[in-house]
């Protein structure tokens, strides 16, 4: 095993101990990137990268990020690089600032080794429909599953052991469904929790800076980095910022976590249901106090409506900037209007399209009351819900996805309950602002599966706590294609 | 709710400033059928009336004003650097008016 495929705090000590060099470590980076077929990515940044790698002096005891090389997806600006969030519509477009995200990376001397694909502006959750085409699952060799989405790219440098953590973005699922296809820990903070600025946004009141590593500790150890106020971004929260690795080892007993039976039970893959009872009953006897609750299912049902009309409506207004005029490839036309128009028409997917559409129908003057309006109602109404439960407990605890990953060509009855709960409850996070967190459960035919855990806003650090404890658990930390593990469940 | 026809999708594409094929539409009218059942998840739900609709998960109290400091404004080299239709330090469009 090559030292790029231990965990972030593992590099870290073979930096300090001169085991190996940053430019030993970015310079097999970029040639893993280069020997995969995964479509991982939009840009190799390996001059930069090595340049950078090159200038850095004598290793940082104190800091875990010092030379370790990382990706970005490309939603995330980075100055003088190209950045299309997988658009067409954006094709040639360089920022002219760094992402704040970026900027406190390069600040603790992470090294960009490249920028990820991406569902197109973020909006998809399969890894299907950036500008490049499909991002594939590196679990699968024969390319027949997706990753999942949006920040696929993302998801797929990691498990392929190109790099120990890849930032993403999260507005329904899209680092935590793919950490459970993927076999990672993928972890959304609070709303709030780290600056947006450069983060291209699709549904402001939803996204969420999020990113994948391969064990709850680097998860952890990346948000001591990322968390805080940012004055670039005025939705950046002023609540204090917590040492979030310091209570991995606490132990679970007394601990009371909440098993949400009517998102369970629609699930029906027996082997997931069965590895999700067996690390509940491990829970139970590491002194986690275990509750089952049932959260309305009537409410469940609606996560998935509730979650399209806002996000779309609120896409179809901040995409209108993408005009062609301040920015991407510009098409002429007789009038502004026509510049516009061609540019639009040509730079969108039909997807992207699509779902602008359904956005503009939900605001339209007729119906905004019945169906933007309400689903803003009924979004109040799924999180009143969901605090008055974790108000009385530490966490949620539910299984990620309904299956591994699925495969590329197949589709889903999408008014099923399986469909409408199973596979979109992750929402939920995101109506909430809340911290949650995927971690791997088991691996069912080679192919992983994850769960998730929610907490209440702000407390990440009793998240992280809880979820190093899982992890002990179900024994997947530091999952990888080329590491791989066969798990406890 | 507005009835959903291909010339409802046809205004709405207008509106948004850009067009689908003939394909594409009849695609986007065939997903609305499936869209207005999940709609119906949320018509379902009782009591929504009373509720103040959620435009954000928690409110954020950061009003303030910054320091009134003077920056350096973006370069106007840099403001241009991406538009693609650019002439004498200004991006240029078809005439508006006359």
């Amino acid at each position: 095993m090559s030292i790029l495929d231990l965990t972030i705090s593992e590099i870290h000590q073979a930096l300090v101990n001169k085991t190996t060099t940053p430019v030993e470590l970015v310079k097999e980076a970029l040639a893993r990137a280069k020997a995969n077929n995964d479509n991982a990515f939009e840009i190799l940044i390996e001059e930069q990268a090595i340049k950078e790698a090159e200038a850095l002096g004598e290793p940082e005891v104190d800091n875990p990020f010092w030379g370790i090389p990382f990706v970005l997806k490309d939603n995330f600006s980075t100055k003088g690089i190209e950045t299309t969030a997988s658009s067409n519509i954006l094709n040639g477009y360089i920022p002219l600032f760094d992402a704040t995200v970026y900027a406190k990376l390069k600040k603790k001397k992470a090294i960009l080794i490249g920028k990820t694909t991406l569902d197109e502006l973020a909006m998809g959750g399969t890894g299907t429909t950036g500008h490049k085409g499909t991002t594939f699952n590196p679990w699968d060799p024969k390319h027949e599953r997706l990753v999942g989405g949006s920040s696929c790219g993302s998801a797929a440098c990691v498990s392929a052991g190109i790099v120990p953590f890849a930032m993403g973005s999260d507005t329904g699922d899209s680092v935590r469904k793919p950490a459970s296809y993927a076999g990672l820990v993928g972890f959304k903070p609070s709303w709030g929790r780290i600056s947006r600025y450069g983060l291209f946004p699709f549904a402001p009141s939803l996204d969420h800076v999020a990113y994948f590593t391969r064990d709850v500790k680097d998860a952890a150890l990346l948000l001591d980095v990322l968390a805080g106020r940012d004055l670039h971004d005025a939705t950046s929260s002023l609540e204090p910022v917590e040492r979030y690795e310091e209570d991995l080892s606490a132990p679970l007993k007394g601990k009371k976590i909440a098993v949400i039976d009517d998102i369970v039970q629609t699930i029906s893959d027996q082997k997931i249901q069965l590895a999700f009872k067996r690390s509940c009953e491990e829970l139970a006897k590491q002194g986690a106090i275990i509750e089952h609750i049932r959260f309305g299912e009537d409410l469940l049902q609606s996560i998935y409506a509730t979650y399209i009309v806002i996000s779309c409506s609120e896409a179809t207004s901040n995409d209108a900037n993408l005009d062609g005029i301040k920015f991407g490839p510009f098409y002429p036309g007789k009038t502004y209007q026509e510049v516009m128009f061609n540019a639009r028409t040509k730079g969108f997917s039909e997807l992207i399209k699509r779902r602008f559409v359904i956005g503009s129908f939900s605001l339209m003057s007729e119906n905004q009351d019945i169906l933007f309006r309400r689903a803003q109602k009924n979004r109040r109404k799924i999180v009143n819900r969901l605090n008055e439960i974790l108000a009385k407990v530490d966490a949620i605890y539910v299984p990620a996805a309904p299956s591994v990953a699925p495969k590329i060509v197949s589709s889903s009855y999408k008014l099923s309950d399986e469909y409408l709960i199973a596979d979109n409850h992750l929402a939920l996070g995101n109506f909430g602002g809340l911290p949650s967190i995927t971690l791997p459960l088991m691996l069912e035919d080679g192919l992983p599966v994850g769960v998730n855990l929610t907490g209440a806003a702000f407390e990440e650090k009793k998240l992280l706590s809880l979820a190093a404890g899982l992890e002990r658990i179900t024994g997947l930390a530091n999952l990888s294609v080329l590491n791989k593990k066969e798990g406890n469940l | 709710m507005k009835e959903i026809t291909l010339d409802v999708l046809h205004d709405a594409a207008t509106r948004l400033l850009f067009d689908m094929s003939d394909e594409e539409y009849q695609t986007l009218f065939e997903e609305f059928k499936i869209l207005t059942k999940q709609m119906e998840t949320i018509g379902r739900i009782q009591g929504l009336d009373e509720l103040e609709p959620m435009t954000f998960p928690f409110d954020c109290g950061n009003s303030y004003l910054r320091e009134d400091v003077a920056e350096e404004p973006l370069p106007r080299e840099e403001a241009l650097a991406n538009a693609g239709s650019v002439q004498d330090n200004e991006i240029k469009l078809p005439k508006v008016v006359g």
